[in-house]
């Protein structure tokens, strides 16, 4: 039972100082914003631990700062990969657009004040600031406790998405204002929506499996058999017992979340290009259906990731099929983005790039899944270098850019200034043609890495051209990591000198969220409830004044705005 | 810009809603206490709709559900996969356990009942019995720990006894957070917050009877997969 006294009184007394406002404010709009500098932070510290990986790739014997100083050895590379995939997937590629951007404008955008329970949801914040800290923490202390405190970390934060989840299912199913029907409910939200129902279900399996692992080392119970059990046994045992049942929990997890951080910026790209195209989201039941389709498969597939890394589990090809069948949602969600570019007089700001940037890295990302998907196939060119490209590219990048282009849109709303434009577009062209040079020849070392296994193959001179390849890479990678400084650069001038949104609505959206003042004040609408009227795509209307008609516009307000704009 | 002057023609326009051109088929917010003067929808400092708590432990219901499922499904690969599998006598004390926790949700319904017929002291009194009967569990569970101690069978000892442990060690935990929920439905003054009394009771209902049903799931598994 939630204690909820704190919600009401809000208004009436008006919190000062610094703890009270930022650190320990239920406020949604606060929480939000403190995940998103979370994972801000978290951002620059994983591309940093990326840079360093590549650098140990390419000359491994230079000195880095980070890695030397605490031994230059494989444990500590592995740790350094483990520390950059923990932080880049739990803290930003999770975080950032469902708890970030979620918490800050799902409850605006159905016309709520607050979420459904204020103190749970800062508790899951400050329980993802110590999953933070354990994470960093498990890379520094070099020990065997560190794996421990690793797995811990991960447990809590499960228990925080967790909770967050649970809070936001909630608050789409009963605070939604009056006139927000379902139909009615703008993209962003169903996924935002959908993603929480699907997170509800996949972080206690992980959860359950990170208890498992966790009484596995803390109490030497037998839940994974232990190295020194396997070691007695038979070869035909060993084979089988090891890795099945973490893999099975491990992946049933993984695979799903994937589509976690996927499908929250299919929301966020829907929208964008459908308010920048000034057109309606083209079949926008479909892809509604479309994102129930990615959070069913995406939960089914487990077994998928599992013949890929050559198990067998008791039906690969049920599990292929489902893998493949993800391509239909994805394929929709694809024709409609099209569909509603189709003839549209597009708005090419920074906002948009990243839209359209975040389609290209999916489409390109996904045509390399499909290779994956075929069993057959996946056997014979699965390692490690495609592996790592494809989910860079479809997972890791495609969802950074519609966390870019999301942070264009929504910035004059969360800080009542616009971001630079021309260095938003410079930042823009060369993050995405670095990406691509990263990302792309990471995808054809993994091809040539398996012609080696023929050495009179006219191949063999190609795989030579291996080490240049990498090279290539670790250069391009440095390039795109600084070009990241721009967007720093950017970022923190536009906070404190950028140029003045004015306006409530500078981009002619239609959602709630642009019907008040930015930033928008501590009680969101004022002293009105909103009350929704329309759809929330209503745009280029052939009887209205404007190309475009709020969700929060009265039938007479649009007919009158129609008469004085004739 | 209809952006910007939106907000205050709204209460102007608000009256008109009741004729249904755009409105849609969509529910006043229950709670609002703002029926009367339909002139205004400006909000009130009303309690909201309790709609958020029963959504929310069904929710809940479901997660927790899917936590257990990942340990019961473990459970089951576990055992297929590894010769070192030696099962758990179960300690006769969980029938007599079980029995208490399964007499505390008929408990838990009477008292609900009595609440229904504003009979405050037969809820108070059944509920008193009803959270005596979980901490009973609680207790039955931890002998039956002992008792299992005490035959040498620790959580290390083997797969199937460390399965046993953290079932019954999960599932208390969880009946732990039920019996709080009880505690506080029964300590709490509901005169002045946002969900009445029965409701707190019913939402507590909710969770204490999926314990309840979770738990002889569990049993049934270990009973029957050792």
């Amino acid at each position: 039972m939630v204690n909820y006294d704190s919600g009401a009184n809000h208004r009436e007394t008006p919190q000062t100082g610094f703890l009270s406002r930022y650190v320990f404010s239920t406020r949604h709009k606060t929480i939000g914003l403190n995940y998103l500098w979370l994972a801000l932070f978290s951002v620059f510290l994983g591309m940093a631990m990326s840079l360093l990986i590549r650098i140990q790739l390419v000359w491994p014997g230079a000195h880095l700062p980070l890695l030397s100083s605490l031994g230059n050895s494989p444990d500590r590379f592995a740790a350094l990969t483990t520390l950059h995939g923990s932080l880049m997937v739990f803290l930003v590629l999770t975080a950032a657009p469902q708890a970030g951007f979620g918490n800050y404008f799902l409850p605006l955008q159905i016309g709520a004040r607050e979420v459904a329970f204020p103190s749970l949801n800062l508790l899951a914040f400050w329980a993802t600031v110590a999953s933070f800290v354990g994470l960093t923490g498990a890379f520094l202390i070099s020990s065997q406790s560190s794996i421990t405190l690793w797995i811990v970390s991960v447990a809590i934060f499960c228990a925080a998405s967790l909770l967050n989840a649970l809070n936001f299912s909630v608050t789409t199913i009963d605070l939604r204002a009056e006139g927000m029907s379902l139909p009615r409910m703008p993209i962003t939200v169903w996924a935002w929506f959908l993603n929480a129902i699907l997170g509800m279900l996949i972080f206690s399996i992980l959860l359950a499996a990170c208890a498992c692992l966790l009484s596995d080392r803390l109490w030497s119970t037998h839940f994974f058999p232990s190295l020194n059990f396997i070691a007695n046994q038979p070869a035909s045992v060993v084979a089988n017992a090891v890795p099945v049942l973490w893999q099975r929990l491990f992946w049933f997890f993984a695979q799903a979340e994937v589509y976690v951080a996927m499908l929250p910026c299919f929301g966020l790209t829907t929208h964008l290009i459908s308010t920048f195209s000034r057109k309606p989201v083209w079949k926008e039941r479909l892809v509604v259906l479309a994102l129930c389709g990615v959070g069913l498969f995406g939960f089914c597939v487990w077994g998928q990731h599992m013949f890929s890394s050559g198990m067998n589990p008791f039906s690969p090809l049920a599990f292929s099929l489902l893998a493949s069948s993800l391509g239909l949602p994805a394929a929709i969600l694809l024709a409609s983005w099209l569909g509603t570019l189709w003839k549209a007089r597009v708005q090419l700001n920074t906002a948009m790039l990243f839209a359209l940037g975040f389609i290209s890295l999916f489409l390109s990302g996904g045509l390399s899944g499909i290779f994956l998907v075929r069993h057959d196939l996946a056997a014979a060119a699965v390692s490690d270098d495609f592996v790592t490209g494809h989910f860079h590219l479809v997972m890791g990048v495609a969802a950074t850019f519609a966390i870019l282009g999301a942070l264009f849109f929504w910035f004059p709303k969360l800080f009542g200034r616009r971001l630079n434009e021309p260095l938003g577009k410079l930042h823009f062209w060369i993050t995405f043609a670095g990406v691509y040079c990263v990302f792309m020849p990471m995808h054809w070392l993994g091809l040539i890495a398996h012609s080696r296994v023929s050495p009179g193959s006219p191949l063999a001179s190609v795989a030579a051209a291996g080490s240049a390849i990498r090279t290539f890479i670790t250069v391009a990678i440095l390039l795109t990591v600084f070009a990241q400084g721009l967007f720093l650069i950017n970022f923190l001038w536009s906070l404190i000198r950028g140029e003045k949104a004015g306006e409530c609505n500078p981009w002619r959206a239609t959602t709630l969220e642009w019907s008040v003042p930015s930033p928008p004040p501590t009680d969101d609408f004022g002293l009105s409830d909103p009350v929704v009227y329309r759809g929330a795509y209503e745009f280029s209307l052939t009887d209205v004044a404007e190309d475009f008609v709020p969700q929060y516009l009265a039938p007479e307000q649009s007919a009158k705005a129609r008469e004085s704009g004739e | 810009m209809p952006g910007t002057t939106a907000v205050p023609d709204i209460e102007l326009v608000v009256e008109d809603l009741g004729g249904g051109g755009g409105g849609g088929p969509t529910p006043p917010p229950a709670g609002g206490g703002d029926g009367d003067d339909g002139n205004k929808r400006r909000r009130t400092g009303g309690p909201p709709s309790p709609n958020r708590y029963y959504t929310g432990i069904a929710l809940g219901i479901v997660s927790i559900l899917m936590f257990f499922m990942a340990l019961a499904s473990a459970f089951l690969v576990r055992r297929g996969t590894s010769g070192d599998w030696i099962p758990v006598h179960l300690p006769p004390v969980l029938w007599l356990n079980t029995l208490a926790l399964i007499a505390s949700s008929f408990t838990l319904e009477r008292a609900r009942r009595s609440l229904s017929r504003l009979d405050l002291s037969g809820f108070r009194k059944l509920w008193i019995v009803t959270t005596g009967l979980g901490a009973l569990f609680l207790i039955g569970q931890l002998v039956a720990w002992r008792q299992l101690v005490a035959q040498g069978v620790f959580m290390a000892s083997n797969p199937a006894s460390s399965f046993f442990y953290i079932f019954t060690a999960a599932h208390g935990l969880h009946l732990l957070g039920g019996v709080a929920a009880l505690l506080y439905v029964l300590v709490r003054k509901f005169d002045n917050t946002r969900v009445a009394l029965p409701t707190a009771a019913e939402i507590a209902s909710y969770y204490w009877h999926f314990m309840d049903g979770l738990w002889v799931f569990l049993l049934a598994l270990l009973y029957l997969g050792k």
